[in-house]
């Protein structure tokens, strides 16, 4: 772990050193440098790689069934509504003890993640549930992403009484637990579907990246290269897209990888507690919630929805580190 | 004040030598590389003497300072010696290092805004660099700031202990920060470009005090700096630092009357209100190019890529500090006849055609 | 400073106003309280309904009812005026459900705060005075992981093995060799990572953890200590002058031995006042516990005040931390000795998976304590995870931004040794940010308690939040926004009155 955690945490020099060593480096692009220093964060490289797999798992095993467009099919052949016969109590064939070491081989077997009490397969199921808690979360992270953006610059801009608005009714949003309005929100709008529920828990999570949107513009203002081309009479629409759009962007990306995460847990916290995703339907943490009783009778149910959420969520928030280092190695808060 | 216990025995030490620095040299490795940000310096400080410290940022004088001081990083590699009276300081027992350091050496630092500690008073904060290093009760410790304040020129000193570094100007936190220096009565004062984060007007106030308190508390002083002018008012002698090494030390009249090293000379024709030697032109005559990467420095004479009399020999050896035509005058430079041979040794950097100041 | 605050309370009043007609709106939008009587089959449906549309005024316009409801609730704010939370859903006072359920989120709000400030700080600081060390990536690595993990999984899991499987081990309290074995090599790597220093060092401590550790499982499993655990007066003594010398070290350091002196003063002080205590604490009251760590804290002081000479300052401060340090381990001890009673009262159960309290149990206090601490044990790990790595994260960022500081360049620069430089300068510094992350930090443990509360089934404002938005029943839905939103407010005027006190340069 050591060798995994090393370049978030380059050694520390005297600031006559950084001076120093700056002369020395060739210039780079800020693009080539970001790229560079997030390749470099290998917690963050592995985060990506493992989230990548396992979108690719949970997309390509099952299908999809999207609205309004023919179903694709996956390379699993199991459905993950269908029930069959439960098979020695329903425990997983998974294996990946080699033979040679008295394993049973490597192999998927007829049903890896085992099956539930009533003999659905509970490999299509965890990928179903991972495909829908993945799908509210990106949702998720762009709706709020774009709401937080647009409520931050709108306040960072226009000042005066936008602002106090704006910014008041951020303070509001966040006098509430996140979960507690988000439940009431998802209370509806579960029932309705998935991606209704995903915008709607978008629309109360923006708050904190809102804040820092405002901050972060308030602070480029007074930076002399913006009075600068203010001052040369740049038009104020070229000055946002010239000088405080790539200024704003690092924040942005960090904070939209930061809010996936915490809407992947929060989503499994709500559809845990019955009020996310509902049946037919299932999500990780409705997963868990079903099969929470059967703890000690069949624990592959409640293991594998678990694994699969802990998974992404700390890759997400690895591949955030390490975008947040990439982008700005000096700020080392975690989580505003 | 009384001391209640003494580390350091005098020895070995020749009569009026404080400190004696040899061959002292600090690297930091980095992700790019080895940066060798001091490459080996030697001087000594007399008492009461003031050595001014020269050279353009990333010259190594800070990281000079720092090293005598134990104040680098961790990471830092640090060899050579320091002799405080005698003693190694770089090899002495942190317990004893700590015991010097604010004691017998102290440092004054650039910025005066983010040099104290703003949760604390004034007070407070003068106080804890007297106790410290003694023992005694805290009403006596106050009093004792008082009096420093007193000394630099803080008005109602009394009240002032109680304020906090916000309620200060920059000009007021520097004087503070001099009085902490001086509070223990200490033998070596460091300031490490002490006004250079200050207004002009300020500059030669905070100065001026300096000059008064370290002649009050029989201290020297190695003054940093990147400023001449500076220098030229201060020190009694001055070393010009480039490339983590000096390349001239002299005298402070000497110095600024006959460089005998090329880049003391440009540092003198960057200077606009320099008063300089009969028939300078009035024009600025700044040195062209950057200082050295200090990870991959140029073969030769580091200084040689910008200098204007560089030959062959300059780019392929790098000269050794040695005698110059002046006793106690020495330079590093394979070349130093040629600025001997003329009248205004800046005549040789180019002078800047349009700009003129 | 006072004027800040009463400037801040205004605003959070109105912004808590705002949000209370935001939410009432969401609620109404969530779901018609009438939904389930639609599919009631009895005769008398329609008169349920009719009853229900009455008691939630649910035939006047969403606008109208929300004025009506805010006129009943601001009494509860008004002195003198009449507190009135509505009815719910079957007719019942809001109040009276909302009452004890006030109690137990408290319990278990509180809990797992201070548990996750005090060992989110420290863990901080030791990362952060540990950087780029085996222990400061581990930590990272603990963190990161402690943020992915849903609470609820790790609820449903503390219930299996810290508590079903715990209790059945102590039917035998027996460790095997093997365990033994692991325990100990795991507690020799986890100090060798603290306390760090160069290799020969790190294997030194390394071997001594280990075997102590071991040694340490080994007796307790010889002796079947978990039967009828207790400290015993030799080891009660034994930790209070540790933690005399601890509190000497990190508050004042060895090099004057005055303060020792005190902290050894009082930790002995402790000791002999605790062999005549049984006839006071045999089964006290909360008031008398109160009122003896008044005693402690004032006789601490004054030891440390009288022995403490030229550093009373430190002397004082270090006696009063180590006075209350040894009441904890005399109150631990105390503890521990009602222990087996207290398991065999419960069938030999003691960590509880479910409740706030042992229904109809009254063993005396010593016994309550420790019924409610069993209980409160696992739903505050759950909830204190993830906020224990947020404070350990946010302060160890702290804590290595204020060490580049000038300022503590220049304390260095004075001569004060690390000690002073880290508590005195860094520490001080550090922990001012780390105030207005309390404020934030509070609303994620108020949604952690909601999930808790669910799985663990306490009866608290969190169980009674989702239970009730099931239905749904409007009234006491609004009654837990309103109670959370004024405890979200209430702390962050902590934080504020926290951050005032610890940054001077807000006071003007």
């Amino acid at each position: 772990m050591t060798s995994q955690m090393q370049p978030t945490t380059a050694p520390a020099t005297a600031p006559e050193v950084d001076e120093a060593a700056g002369i020395t480096v060739e210039a780079r692009t800020q693009g080539q440098m970001i790229r560079r220093r997030f390749i470099r964060h290998r917690a963050a490289l592995a985060g990506l790689i493992t989230l990548a797999f396992v979108i690719v798992l949970s997309i390509s095993s099952i299908g999809i069934d999207p609205p309004l467009l023919p179903k694709i099919p996956g390379w699993w052949d199991k459905d993950f509504t269908a029930i069959g016969a439960v098979v020695d109590g329903g425990s997983p064939t998974l294996s990946v003890v080699p033979t040679f070491l008295g394993g049973e081989g490597v192999q998927l077997g007829e049903h890896p993640f085992g099956q539930d009490n009533i003999g659905r397969d509970y490999f299509a199921l965890t990928m179903r549930g991972a495909q829908i808690s993945l799908m509210i979360a990106f949702i998720v992270g762009i709706v709020a992403t774009l709401a937080g953006t647009l409520i931050g610059a709108l306040a960072g801009f226009f000042r005066g009484w936008a602002e106090a608005v704006l910014m008041r009714l951020t303070d509001v949003v966040i006098a509430i637990p996140l979960l507690a309005i988000a439940a009431v929100i998802s209370r509806r709008a579960g029932e309705i579907g998935p991606p209704v529920m995903a915008v709607g828990l978008g629309l109360v999570i923006w708050t904190s990246l809102a804040r820092l949107v405002r901050g972060e513009i308030l602070a480029i203002r007074e930076k002399e290269f913006v009075e600068a081309a203010r001052a040369a009479g740049t038009r104020a629409s070229r000055i946002i897209v010239r000088h405080i759009l790539p200024n704003l962007i690092g924040v942005i990306i960090v904070s939209a990888t930061l809010t996936i995460a915490v809407a992947i847990l929060l989503e499994t916290a709500l559809s845990f507690l019955g009020i996310g995703v509902q049946a037919p339907d299932t999500s990780l943490g409705r997963l868990i919630s079903e099969y929470q009783s059967a703890f000690t009778t069949r624990p592959w149910l409640f293991w594998w929805p678990g694994i699969f959420i802990i998974t992404i969520a700390l890759a997400v928030n690895f591949i955030g580190d390490g975008l947040r280092d990439a982008f700005d190695p000096r700020q080392q808060r975690v989580r505003e | 004040m009384t001391e209640t216990y003494v580390i350091v025995p005098e020895v070995d030490a020749p009569a009026g030598e404080l400190l004696r620095v040899e061959g002292l040299s600090v690297n930091f490795p980095t992700e790019d590389g080895v940066v060798q940000a001091v490459r080996g310096v030697d001087f000594t400080l007399h008492e009461r003497e003031v050595l001014g410290i020269v050279g353009e940022s990333g010259s190594g004088k800070s990281v000079s300072a720092m090293a005598i001081m134990g104040l680098l990083p961790k990471t830092a590699r640090i060899s050579g010696e320091v002799y405080y009276r005698g003693d190694d300081i770089l090899t002495m027992r942190p317990r004893d290092q700590r015991d010097l350091r604010g004691r017998k050496i102290s440092m004054i630092f650039q910025d005066p805004m983010t040099a104290f500690n703003p949760v604390y008073t004034i007070g407070d904060q003068l106080a804890e660099a007297v106790l410290a290093h003694e023992l005694m009760p805290r009403k006596k410790a106050m009093a004792r700031a008082e009096e420093m304040l007193a000394l630099v020129n803080i008005p109602q000193p009394k009240e002032r202990l109680q304020s906090y570094p916000h309620e200060f100007s920059g000009g007021m936190r520097q004087r503070a920060m001099i009085a902490m220096a001086i509070i223990n009565n200490p033998d070596i004062i460091i300031a490490d470009e002490p006004t250079t984060a200050l207004d002009v007007t300020v500059q030669a106030q905070i100065l001026e005090t300096l000059n008064e308190v370290k002649d009050a508390v029989n201290a020297a002083v190695i003054l940093i700096t990147h400023d001449l002018g500076v220098i030229a008012g201060t020190a009694d002698r001055v070393l010009v630092m480039y490339a983590g090494k000096p390349v001239e030390v002299a005298d402070t009249d000497p110095l600024f009357e006959k460089p005998r090293m090329p880049y003391t000379a440009g540092l003198m024709g960057s200077i606009p209100a320099l008063e300089q030697s009969a028939g300078a032109s009035e024009r600025l005559r700044p040195i062209m190019g950057a200082p050295p990467s200090l990870i991959n420095l140029p073969s030769g004479c580091p200084f040689s890529p910008r200098c204007p009399l560089a030959t062959d020999i300059c780019r392929t050896e790098e000269p050794p500090l040695a005698a110059t035509d002046e006793p106690e005058h020495v330079a590093a430079c394979h070349h130093w006849q040629k600025l001997a041979e003329v009248d205004d040794p800046t005549q040789f950097f180019r002078a800047e055609g349009e700009v003129v100041r | 400073m006072l004027a800040f605050i009463a400037r801040r309370l205004v605003v959070s009043f109105f912004v808590l106003l705002a949000a209370t007609f935001v939410m009432y709106l969401l609620v109404a939008f969530a779901g018609d309280p009438l939904e389930e009587l639609y599919f009631d089959t009895s005769p008398n449906r329609d008169a349920k309904i009719e009853a229900r549309t009455e008691a939630l005024n649910l035939d006047t316009p969403v606008l109208l009812r929300y004025l009506g409801w805010l006129g009943g609730v601001s009494g509860c704010v008004i002195p003198g005026a009449e507190c009135d939370w509505g009815l719910t859903a079957t007719g019942q006072q809001v109040s009276t459900l909302i009452g004890g359920a006030i109690g137990q989120t408290l319990q278990l709000v509180i809990a797992a705060t201070v548990i996750a400030l005090v060992l989110g700080v420290m863990g901080g600081v030791v990362t952060a005075l540990r950087q780029y060390s085996s222990l400061d990536y581990s930590a990272t690595f603990a963190a990161f992981l402690f943020f992915s993990l849903p609470i609820f999984w790790v609820a449903v899991l503390l219930k299996q093995y810290v508590a079903i499987d715990f209790n059945n081990w102590l039917a035998d309290p027996v460790v095997s060799t093997p365990v033994t074995i692991i325990l100990g090599l795991i507690s020799g790597g986890v100090w060798m990572m603290i306390i760090g220093g160069d290799r020969q060092r790190k294997q030194a401590t390394f071997g001594i953890a280990a075997v102590a550790s071991a040694a340490v499982v080994w007796v307790i499993s010889a002796t079947r200590w978990f039967e009828d655990p207790s400290l015993g007066p030799v080891l009660v003594a034994l930790m209070a002058i540790g933690s005399a010398l601890l509190m000497t070290a990190l508050l004042a350091g060895f090099r004057y031995k005055r303060v020792m002196y005190a902290t050894l003063a009082t930790a002995g002080v402790g000791i002999v006042v605790n062999l005549f205590l049984d006839s006071i604490v045999s089964d006290p009251s909360w008031a008398i516990i109160a009122l003896l760590l008044l005693i402690t804290i004032v006789v601490s002081g004054g030891i440390g005040a009288a022995a403490g000479a030229l550093l009373r300052r430190q002397a004082v401060t270090a006696s009063i931390f180590t006075g209350v340090l040894t009441a904890g381990i005399i109150y631990v001890d105390r503890l521990l000795a009602a222990w087996a009673g207290y398991a065999s009262s419960v069938g030999g159960r003691p960590i509880a998976t479910f409740g706030a309290r042992t229904p109809g149990f009254d063993g005396g206090y010593w016994q309550n304590t420790l019924d409610t601490a069993t209980h409160l044990l696992l739903p505050t790990i759950a909830i204190a995870l993830i906020s224990f790595a947020t404070y350990t994260r946010f302060t160890r960022a702290s804590m290595l931004e204020v060490k580049s500081q000038d300022y503590v360049r220049t304390a260095r620069a004075k001569g004060l040794s690390e000690r002073v430089v880290n508590t005195r300068h860094a520490f001080r510094n550090a922990l001012i940010p780390v105030t207005t992350l309390m404020a934030f930090d509070f609303g994620a443990v108020i949604s952690g308690a909601v999930i808790t509360e669910n799985v663990f089934g306490w009866q608290g404002m969190g169980k009674m939040f989702i239970d009730r938005l099931f239905l749904p029943d409007p009234n006491p839905v609004m009654a837990f926004f309103v109670i959370t939103g004024g405890a979200v407010v209430v702390f962050n005027m902590l934080a504020d009155i926290a951050y005032a006190y610890l940054d001077p340069r807000i006071r003007l």
